[in-house]
């Protein structure tokens, strides 16, 4: 019941038990809330008549940066006695200083100007509505406008700065990178040996083959090229979920954002897929736009149902060029290994970077002898699919994700580089 | 400010019925009046905002009822009215709990406690005149009136220091 019709009820009640009971006095105390009421009615604010202007000091953001948000206010109606505003903050999104709602009194024509403070982990964060509501002084009358106006906040991934990552796909494309691209040619890498020709500088003389063979001989080394990469991120509810909504899926959109930094970094052309319930692709490009495509699609990057990677069975060769390298983010799944197989089958170089789930969901879970038996079984089958993937030529980094993610990758990827 | 101004028009309008109904000697209204009173007491700091209606509700009955049986009518519109003012001022509280308080709440909590408390003159005016044409203005009344006009006074020094 609003609150005028609560008082009006109640002063005709009181107007009718004090002519019922022939009782001034019944009526004496009526007067009281006759006035109140006629004091609020008097007051009734008109129709809101508001234009409301919500401005964000930045739309791109790092992961808990801090990002002013300022409303400004402007009455085209009436004088307001009582018009409280209440920005609607989108989930998970945090406050950190002042207050997305106001209590002001705005007369016709006047501005009023307020902000707030807020920071959110990764995502795409979208303010959509800003709820005004107008009353008279004793708040008796209510009138409600609600004004549309949509801003949207990115908030990018953590990126960890990773060491060069040694790579080594089939095909390289034309353009100078850091990967050796099975070319002789210029570099710093030695690649073979072949007759001397007009032009050679004497530094590349191979002194001892020209001494044995009579003739002159110049060394040549491996070109280094640009290559294509493609990062697979697996978003799928099911290797990113676990017990009581515990999730690892920002530790694989870290993984993920900090490995397209990387290849980008070194010249490569890079593209994303993000597999969760559809397949979100971010077509191969280079450089500090493709970059920022890619940190784009990771700020919007949600978890999904699918059950396993059928879809990279049909992977389009726009996306990922044959031969090329492909870097899966994933805590993988028994599932998943005939489709990796499959993949490193037709070409593609595969590289695995797995956030380890047992870990994970151990420290999640109290300790007990259950536990630690499930954990031996689970860890023994991972093992297995790890090294079937492995022995089908697909390189598998582990991270156990309470290390930063530089700390774990570097070491192994310090391994592998000395292996190639 | 507004939360004591709802506290004190709590305890006026309990105590005043509940005074109202001693002076005639029904002293178990009375009590059940005060335990009323103080379940809207914990209830406002509950904020418990619905129990508010209902007090305000249970205090005119109380009021009207006192006033049909001629009980002493000064005490009667006293509680009557202040449980009006608690009920305005809990439902302003609400208002305020949605926002943080800054400079222009507190000048609106001000003026809206100006505004109500003009009000509340205006009824305990009303009461004072009903008591002396009811011969019953007695020194528990003229007590009530110095405590209010002081409280009103008192509020008044602290704004205009404020102001300067």
């Amino acid at each position: 019941m609003s609150r005028s019709l609560f008082l009006s009820a109640l002063l005709y009640g009181l107007l009718l038990a004090g002519i019922i009971t022939l009782r001034g006095e019944i009526v004496a105390l009526a007067i009281p809330f006759a006035v109140y009421l006629l004091y609020g009615f008097w007051n009734i604010p008109e129709a809101l008549n508001l234009n409301i202007e919500r401005s964000l000091s930045t739309d791109r953001a790092d992961s808990n940066a801090d990002v002013i948000v300022t409303l400004t206010v402007t009455n085209h109606g009436g004088d307001i006695e009582e018009l409280l505003l209440i920005d609607h903050l989108p989930h998970h999104l945090k406050l950190c200083s002042g207050a997305p709602s106001r209590l002001i009194r705005l007369k016709k024509n006047q501005s009023y100007t307020f902000d707030y403070t807020v920071a959110g982990g990764r995502g795409a964060y979208i303010f959509e509505t800003i709820h005004a509501a107008g009353t008279d002084m004793l708040g008796l009358i209510t009138r409600e406008q609600v004004i549309k106006s949509k801003n949207t906040l990115l908030v990018f991934p953590e990126v960890k700065h990773l060491k060069n990552i040694p790579i080594r796909p089939r095909k390289t494309r034309g353009f100078a990178g850091v990967i050796p691209g099975r070319v002789g040619g210029t570099g710093t890498e030695f690649f073979g040996v072949r007759e001397y020709q007009f032009g050679d500088s004497p530094r590349m003389v191979n002194w001892h083959a020209s001494a044995r063979h009579e003739d002159l001989y110049s060394n040549e080394y491996q070109q280094e090229r640009a290559a294509d990469v493609g990062i697979v991120l697996d978003a799928r509810v099911s290797t990113n979920h676990f017990h009581a909504d515990h999730s690892m899926f920002n530790y694989a959109v870290t993984a993920a954002a900090s490995l397209a930094d990387v290849f980008l970094s070194q010249g490569n052309r890079v593209g994303l897929l993000a597999y969760g319930s559809y397949l979100d692709w971010t077509f191969p490009g280079y450089g500090k736009i493709q970059r920022e495509r890619i940190m784009h699609a990771l700020a919007r990057a949600e978890t999904g149902n699918s059950t396993v990677f059928a879809g990279l069975k049909h992977l389009s060769p726009r996306m990922f060029p044959p031969e090329s390298q492909i870097v899966l983010v994933s805590s993988l799944t028994q599932d998943d290994l005939d489709i990796l197989i499959e993949l490193r089958g037709r070409g593609y170089q595969v590289m695995v970077v797995s956030p380890d789930p047992i870990r994970f969901e151990c420290g999640l879970l109290s300790p007990s002898p259950q536990v630690d038996t499930a954990a031996r079984i689970i860890r023994l089958e991972r093992n297995l699919l790890i090294r079937r993937l492995e022995r089908a030529g697909i390189r598998v980094i582990e991270w156990d994700v309470s290390i930063p993610l530089d700390h774990a990758i570097n070491p192994a990827l310090t391994q592998t580089r000395r292996a190639l | 400010m507004t939360v004591f101004a709802l506290f004190l028009s709590i305890v006026i309008s309990a105590a005043s019925l509940a005074w109202g109904f001693f002076s005639v000697g029904l002293i178990n209204a009375a009590i059940w009046i005060l335990i009323i009173g103080a379940v809207w007491l914990l209830a406002a700091q509950q904020n418990w905002d619905w129990v508010s209606s209902v007090a305000l509700l249970l205090a005119v009955i109380a009021a009207a009822f006192g006033l049909w049986l001629k009980f002493p009518p000064g005490w009667m519109f006293s509680g009557g009215l202040f449980a009006l003012f608690a009920w305005d001022t809990n439902d302003f509280r609400r208002r305020l709990r949605l926002v943080v308080k800054d400079e222009d709440t507190r000048t609106m909590e001000r003026r809206h406690i100006a505004r109500i408390s003009l009000l509340a003159l205006a009824g305990l005016f009303l009461a004072s005149i009903t008591m002396l044409v009811r011969a019953q203005f007695t020194a528990e009344w003229a007590a009530l009136l110095v405590l209010i006009v002081l409280l009103g006074l008192a509020q008044l020094v602290g704004w205009f220091g404020k102001i300067q």
